[in-house]
């Protein structure tokens, strides 16, 4: 790790003063789980590191019934699944954090690192930079090993998978997310907030180097029914292979509205809006749900060695619309 | 009564309090901090270096091969690596410079400041492009080592077969993943050198450093730190760290400390061999194996190192725990341009193991037999002769092995049960999840010869003692290290048992060259048998000496040592530390060494290889409960449970240990361990990449411990080390075949890997 000069302000408009104008300049720390490998790494070698953690107004989850829910970027994982209310309303997104183990990253990592975590491309984390190229800028990865890479969105120049588990519940769930920077303050669409970069300098949402995440806003999900569905190679201190996360609101066995986004399976999370055509207006069954998770992978092209991930994308999607149906427990 | 207690650890207080100190705890006065620049082609020669000009080199402490005193190699079989490339390189991370600073900061500096062009070559990168000999990249065929062994007469035996099946198996890398990353510290003197860091084997460092250096055996002194782990990845590869944090030291005149970060370990150091091993088999209808036909290609990496030894445990181990008549077995060890593999818990035995067994299972099921009645048809026995044509003449577990596990996990029973399940299954049209799940039990039967390979032990004669110190306790003296097994500990047990003292009397001296004998490497499940046997035999010796003294002061011809005390019948005339301290003060000092001997019974021939090829082995059977989602391939091990013949169990719950960690490092080898590789460089180095079972991966465990005593073993002891992480691998793969019907050649079973199978069931049905 390379030296670094540390920053620890108490307020978001001292955190962005503090933030460059370039991704070189500082980066933000939240609980660290993610930036310090890198950082050990020399995958980002920041000059400075702005820790937010002090800054109080991050922090919390409020909200009722009605208005939804506001989570601070700094909640831990851990808090998300302590409060009261998730379990209960937000099903998909309790699923999604209870992937996340082992419990030491559930109480450092927070939702807001969790969003903007950097990819796992092995060639990214080995030093070829975030699109994994030769230094001839020859790719790596298409004839590389891409057995955990994407197979959808996959025709541009990002390859990897968005590594969040939390963002597709989330983006099922219609999330919204505050941003503050050095302009002030913005919101965005979450599902509009994650971006394919097509060079190597770019990142993979959409802030700016001296902008933070602040919040999370969820709106009321009470009346819908939600799941995410895993597929892991292993229980613990590693990322699925591929999950689906669904919102479906239902009268009765009939889909009325359907929210479906699967993760891990392209370089943003990736909402399919063929799967939502494919089970809304219908009853939810083994065949309607096989459907659904048939049309989300329609457009899946595998690249060579992860084919196998088009199966799994399928029947991510198929168990989680079965699971929300049943009311999410399994 | 010390052996076959569970005692406290004699290593744990200070590990479980934090006081213990590894390497990278030590800090010393003047010291620089080391750092090895690594080749970033496979195959190649270097054109240039260049320091940038505008860098202050003056701070920078560089060594490249011309600053080496000795010869430019490391020291072990053949003296083909080269200690710093000085033009070819045939493997990516292939060490060429050395710089050293004061801080790390400016380590790191210097290194970006450092450019070194090459001419690539084409590298050789398989098993199949070194045998198809397209580059030749050693000798004159790229093989490093061929060993043949066999007996009876093959062509003969597959004449008489009535069925021959044959099968192919590969295998993966697999790394050590110790805990704790290599790391050495060399403190320079004058005409001399000092090491300590973490390390398996003090006296194969104090051999490289002497040659390196020209220096005398008391001239260079090797200490052993605790140590976090080593799993055979501190055998060998510490004489090379050792070596460059040497060269650094003796260059600055300073103390320089090396030690690797994960990404660098991993991608530097040896791992696990690969293999191809294809097996022939001829059996008649009702099981019998009257033919065996098996070739093994290991991939050594770029240079030899313990590559040969290696070879040869697994050709000997390559028949497993079976019978036959007519066996020919070729092993060859070829050279690719991908890090030198070298020693791993297993040594070449885990490889054979998934071969041999997996083997069994195509046999059964082409046979339509039941894969355990195979087994016992062909099983190894008290009094039956093994592949080398050694006669198994003692502490032979095999039958009492295979029926406690497959007792304990009621295999028959759940075995039915599984078959009987999957044919009653019908599409399911539920929405229940649970419908695509299947499970399946699988078996494993095997062997592991313990200590060195044929005629090593009686080459080696590893040597240990016993001194007496000031207080009157005992202290032993060995070179055998503590690596978390238990060593200090039973061997605590074995001294305190011979001399009826308590174990918390004995105390265990540090392994530093210049205090202990050398008793060998810590390696092949050897420290308890071997050396525990020679510390067995010292302690005898101190205490015929004592018998002796004690008889003469008292003018009492019967005593007896009992409970510490020294008795005539029932009358203590004194106790064990008193006497021992007045010897010492009478004599000045009371220390007694003893080696190793090989039991006479034991023949080994070099030239035919064949003969006694262990002095004895220790038996294993496993039965895996896998559960397999049909639709995600994902494989969840539900319960293993082991039944192992180790001898005599010491230290019971520390044997239990060895057990369940083999055995879930075995599970990581079957279901999830792949290195993988771009172009000659690892490119899951990290440890959030390669992935290995965490606790909640694990499976539920029962381990059976049985003892079949062996009469040359400390107390009946034989080997535990390696034994266990034999077993896993087949007996999950054999659980993976009942339930889903897919047959794994290839390990790990990942997912892809798994579709791949199953769908070829599928669309074998319904042709
Ligand atoms: C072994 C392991 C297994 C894991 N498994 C999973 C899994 O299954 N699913 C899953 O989703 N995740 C998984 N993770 C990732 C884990 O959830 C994240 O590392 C964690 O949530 C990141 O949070 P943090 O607060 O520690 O972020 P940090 O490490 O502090 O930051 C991560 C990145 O986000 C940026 N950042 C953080 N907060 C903000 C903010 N408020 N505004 C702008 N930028 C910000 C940082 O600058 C940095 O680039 C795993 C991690 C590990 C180590």
């Amino acid at each position: 790790m390379n030296a670094f000069e540390y920053a620890s302000p108490t307020t978001k408009e001292q955190a962005v003063k503090l933030l460059g104008n370039s991704w070189t300049e500082a980066e933000v720390l939240a609980g660290g789980t993610d930036l310090l490998s890198l950082m050990k790494d020399h995958i980002v070698e920041p000059k400075r590191l702005v820790n937010i953690k002090s800054i109080k107004e991050l922090g919390g989850i409020a909200g009722t019934a009605k208005s939804g829910l506001r989570i601070g970027a700094l909640v831990t994982i851990q808090e998300l699944l302590d409060h009261p209310r998730m379990r209960k309303e937000y099903a998909a997104l309790v699923q999604a954090a209870e992937g996340i183990s082992s419990p030491q990253i559930r109480n450092m990592g927070t939702i807001g690192g969790d969003l903007c975590q950097r990819p796992r491309c092995w060639y990214y984390r080995a030093g070829f930079g975030l699109l994994g190229t030769q230094e001839s800028g020859e790719p790596l990865v298409p004839n590389g090993d891409n057995r955990y890479h994407a197979i959808l969105g996959n025709s541009g120049a990002a390859l990897f998978v968005n590594p969040s588990s939390l963002a597709p519940a989330l983006i099922a769930m219609n999330a919204r997310v505050k941003i503050y920077g050095a302009k002030g303050q913005r919101e965005v669409a979450l599902e509009k907030f994650f971006t394919a970069p097509t060079t190597g300098s770019q990142r993979e949402y959409d802030l700016q180097p001296n902008e933070l995440v602040t919040e999370i806003i969820v709106p009321p999900l009470a009346r819908a029914k939600s799941a995410t569905y895993e597929v892991r190679q292993k229980e613990a201190l590693d990322w699925p292979l591929t999950t689906a996360s669904v919102v479906l609101t239902m009268t009765g066995n009939t889909v009325k509205a359907a929210r479906i986004v699967l993760g891990h399976v392209a370089p943003t999370p990736w909402r399919s809006t063929e799967a939502e055509a494919a089970i809304v207006g219908k009853a939810v069954s083994e065949a309607t749900a096989e459907a659904a998770g048939k049309a989300a992978v329609e457009k899946a092209k595998a690249l060579s060695k992860n084919g196998y991930k088009i199966q799994l994308a399928k029947v991510a999607v198929k168990r989680a619309i079965l699971l929300a149906a049943k009311g999410g427990t399994r | 009564m010390a052996v076959g207690k569970n005692i406290l650890r004699k290593d744990g207080y200070e590990k479980l309090t934090g006081a213990a100190r590894y390497v990278d705890d030590v800090t010393l006065e003047g010291m620089l901090y080391g750092k090895t620049i690594r080749s970033r082609i496979a195959r190649g020669r270097i054109k240039s270096i260049a320091y940038d000009a505008a860098f202050d080199w003056s701070q920078i402490v560089i060594a490249d091969y011309r600053d080496i005193p000795g010869k430019n190699y490391v020291a072990l079989i053949e003296d083909d690596q080269p200690l710093l490339a000085e033009n070819e390189i045939r493997h990516y991370a292939e060490p060429i410079l050395l710089i050293a600073a004061a801080n790390k900061d400016l380590l790191e500096a210097a290194a970006h400041h450092i450019h070194i062009e090459y001419e690539q070559w084409s590298p050789v990168l398989s098993i199949e492009d070194a045998l198809a000999c397209r580059e030749i990249i050693y000798g004159t065929d790229n093989i490093f080592k061929r060993f043949l062994i066999g007996r009876g007469d093959v062509e003969e035996g597959f004449a008489q077969a009535e069925r021959i099946i044959e099968g192919e198996y590969r295998v993966p890398h697999q790394e050590q993943l110790y805990i704790e990353p290599q790391g050495m510290i060399a403190i320079p003197g004058n005409e001399a050198m000092t090491l300590m860091g973490s390390m398996q084997c003090p006296y194969y460092i104090h051999k490289a450093i002497k040659q390196l250096f020209h220096l005398n055996d008391e001239q260079v002194v090797v200490i052993q730190m605790t140590t976090g782990g080593g799993f055979g990845g501190k055998e060998e590869y510490p004489s090379v760290i050792a070596a460059h944090a040497a060269l650094l030291a003796h260059k600055a005149q300073r103390p320089v400390k090396l030690i690797y970060d994960r990404a660098e370990d991993i991608a530097a150091t040896p791992k696990r061999h690969p293999g191809v091993i294809r097996h022939r088999t001829g059996v008649r209808r009702d099981g019998r194996m009257v033919a065996s036909e098996i070739d093994l290609v290991f991939d050594g990496g770029a240079y030899v190192t313990l590559t040969p030894v290696v070879l040869s445990r697994g050709v000997i181990h390559a028949l497993g725990p079976y019978a036959c008549d007519n066996v020919r077995i070729q092993a060859r060890a070829i050279a690719t341009n991908t890090p030198p593999n070298g020693a791993f818990r297993g040594f070449g035995a885990p490889q054979v193991a998934f071969a041999y067994e997996m083997q069994m299972e195509k046999i059964a099921a082409e046979l339509g037999m039941d894969s355990l009645e195979l087994r016992r048809i062909n099983m190894l026995r008290e009094g039956d002769t093994t592949a080398t044509g050694q006669t198994l003449i003692w502490s032979v577990g095999s039958e009492e092995v295979l029926n406690e596990a497959v007792e304990r996990a009621n295999y028959q029973a759940q075995r039915l049960a599984f078959s009987q399940s999957h044919s009653s299954i019908q599409t399911s049209t539920t929405n229940h999840v649970e419908a695509h799940k299947r499970r399946g039990i699988g078996l494993s039967f095997f062997l592991h010869g313990a200590g060195f390979t044929g005629s090593g032990e009686a080459k080696m004669k590893a040597q240990a003692g016993i001194e007496i110190m000031a207080n009157g306790h005992p202290r032993v003296l060995s070179g055998s290290t503590e690596i978390g097994q238990g060593t200090r500990t039973i061997f605590s047990q074995i001294v305190a048992e011979e001399l009826s003292l308590d174990f918390s009397a004995v105390e265990i001296e540090e392994p530093d060259t210049s205090r202990v004998p050398d008793s060998g490497p810590t390696v092949a499940s050897r420290t308890c048998m071997v050396v525990g046997r020679v510390v067995q035999m010292a302690a005898r010796e101190v205490k015929a000496k004592l018998l002796h003294f004690v008889a003469e002061r008292f003018a009492a011809p019967e005593v007896e040592l009992r409970e510490g005390k020294f008795m005539v019948a029932e009358k203590a005339l004194a106790d064990f530390q008193e006497m021992a301290c007045e010897y010492v003060n009478l004599f000045g000092e009371l220390r007694c060494f003893a080696h190793y001997a090989s039991p006479p019974e034991i023949e080994w021939n070099e030239e035919t290889y064949s003969g006694d090829a262990y002095p004895v082995y220790s038996w294993g059977a496993e039965v895996a409960e896998v559960e397999v989602d049909m639709d995600t391939y994902e494989v969840t091990v539900v319960r293993l449970t082991t039944a192992q013949d180790i001898g005599r169990a010491i230290h019971p719950l520390l044997a239990a240990g060895q057990i369940e960690g083999g055995t879930l490092q075995a599970v990581g080898y079957g279901l999830l361990e792949e290195l993988v590789w771009d172009q000659g460089r690892i490119i899951n180095n990290r440890l959030t990449n390669y992935i290995i079972p965490t606790a909640l991966d694990a499976p539920d465990m029962e381990t059976i411990i049985v003892e079949k005593a062996y009469p040359h073993g400390p107390f009946g002891a034989k080997g535990v080390g390696e034994l266990p992480i034999n077993g896993a691998a087949p007996a999950i793969a054999a659980a993976v075949f009942q339930a889903t019907g897919a047959f794994l050649s290839e390990i790990p079973i990942t997912p892809e890997r798994l579709q791949a199978a199953i769908e070829k069931v599928t669309t074998d049905e319904h042709r």
